[in-house]
């Protein structure tokens, strides 16, 4: 009995360690660059020493600590974004994540997705998913970011490391 | 049979140690198609600079860094790409931990450090540009922080630079 629930934990762990591992083969493709920053890193940015009186930084800060990992891939390849979004759909199949937003600017599709933690506000996980067949450069982009989170917080950290998106991410924490 | 032994445990040895970085930089340290520098924290000329306490601590945190870059040329496609592989496996070693990827396979950086996030080891900095070759940058130190790294660079600013240190550099991208 015990063996099997040790092995039911196991299990599990693995799987919620690997989940968000879909995106990795993404990595070593030839048409796609990626951004990957890793709990580390957040951890050693948090112990920068910032002015006690700067309140942004300080939640800056505070923010970084709480983020596990982040992972960007962007494509300039059809193909490769075609797969990208199959990718993300069979994820959303397989991962209880609901949608937060949906927008469609002009052929731009923007989807946000979001899996919530304890409490309705705390985001464990955010992917946000998006499509524009006219750009030249970034045809698709997944964004994945995990960690203990609110919603509102993230946008700051779109905005300092000039991640995509930013913009409606914002809109969407407002209007939750 | 004395010599024996030693011949064995010599050949051994050499197979059992995992390539290190340390002995990957060794070993193409001589190759003509790799170039390597190490600089030393005296290429921060600070006698003429009054240190904080903070300056001090950081630079004696910092011990030294070594570089060694690969040039490629139209020749050695498959040097490199083996030399990549190389690397990236030698990183897979669990002393190394990722912090930060980017760009694509083409072109690209990436962090990796050793020891914890508020004592670190070493960094370790690997940049490809598959038209130019690659590089690894080793930066060793004794309980490093972050705090430190982000004072060398302010430090960097407002010391003069040793430029005899970096003169191989500049040969090199002739």
């Amino acid at each position: 009995m015990k063996n099997i629930i040790l092995s039911a934990v196991f299990l599990l762990s693995t799987t919620l360690a690997s989940a968000q591992g879909v995106f990795d083969k993404f990595e070593n493709n030839e048409s796609v660059a990626s951004v990957i920053v890793s709990k580390k890193m957040f951890e050693m940015m948090s112990k920068v020493k910032v002015d006690a009186k700067d309140k942004e930084a300080q939640k800056y800060m505070d923010l970084l600590k709480k983020l596990d990992n982040l992972k960007v891939f962007m494509t300039s390849n059809s193909k490769t974004a075609n797969d990208m979004k199959s990718t993300v759909t069979s994820y959303l199949k397989s991962n209880p994540l609901e949608e937060l937003m949906r927008m469609n600017d002009s052929g731009r599709q923007v989807k946000i997705y979001v899996k919530s933690g304890a409490n309705e506000n705390i985001v464990k996980e955010l992917l946000m998913y998006i499509e524009d067949p006219s750009s030249k450069d970034k045809q698709a982009i997944v964004m994945s970011l995990t960690g203990t989170f609110y919603l509102d917080e993230i946008s700051a950290l779109t905005e300092k490391m000039n991640l995509p998106g930013g913009n409606e991410l914002k809109k969407a924490s407002k209007n939750k | 049979m004395r010599y024996f032994i030693l011949l064995i445990s010599c050949v051994l040895y050499s197979c059992s140690d995992n390539a290190t970085l340390q002995t990957y930089f060794v070993e193409n340290s001589e190759s003509t198609e790799f170039f390597t520098i190490d600089i030393t924290p005296s290429i921060l000329k600070t006698d003429a600079l009054t240190l904080t306490n903070e300056e001090t601590a950081a630079l004696e945190a910092f011990k030294k860094m070594n570089i060694l870059a690969f040039k490629k040329d139209s020749i050695n496609e498959n040097k490199y790409k083996s030399e990549m592989t190389k690397v990236k496996a030698i990183l897979k070693d669990e002393q190394y931990e990722s912090l930060i990827k980017y760009g694509s396979n083409r072109n690209g950086a990436a962090l990796y450090f050793a020891g914890e996030t508020d004592k670190i080891d070493e960094f370790v900095l690997v940049a490809n540009q598959d038209e130019a070759g690659f590089a690894i940058v080793r930066i060793l130190g004794d309980d490093m922080d972050v705090n430190h790294v982000m004072t060398l660079f302010q430090l960097l600013k407002k010391s003069n630079v040793d430029m005899e240190q970096l003169k191989p550099l500049q040969q090199f991208m002739k």
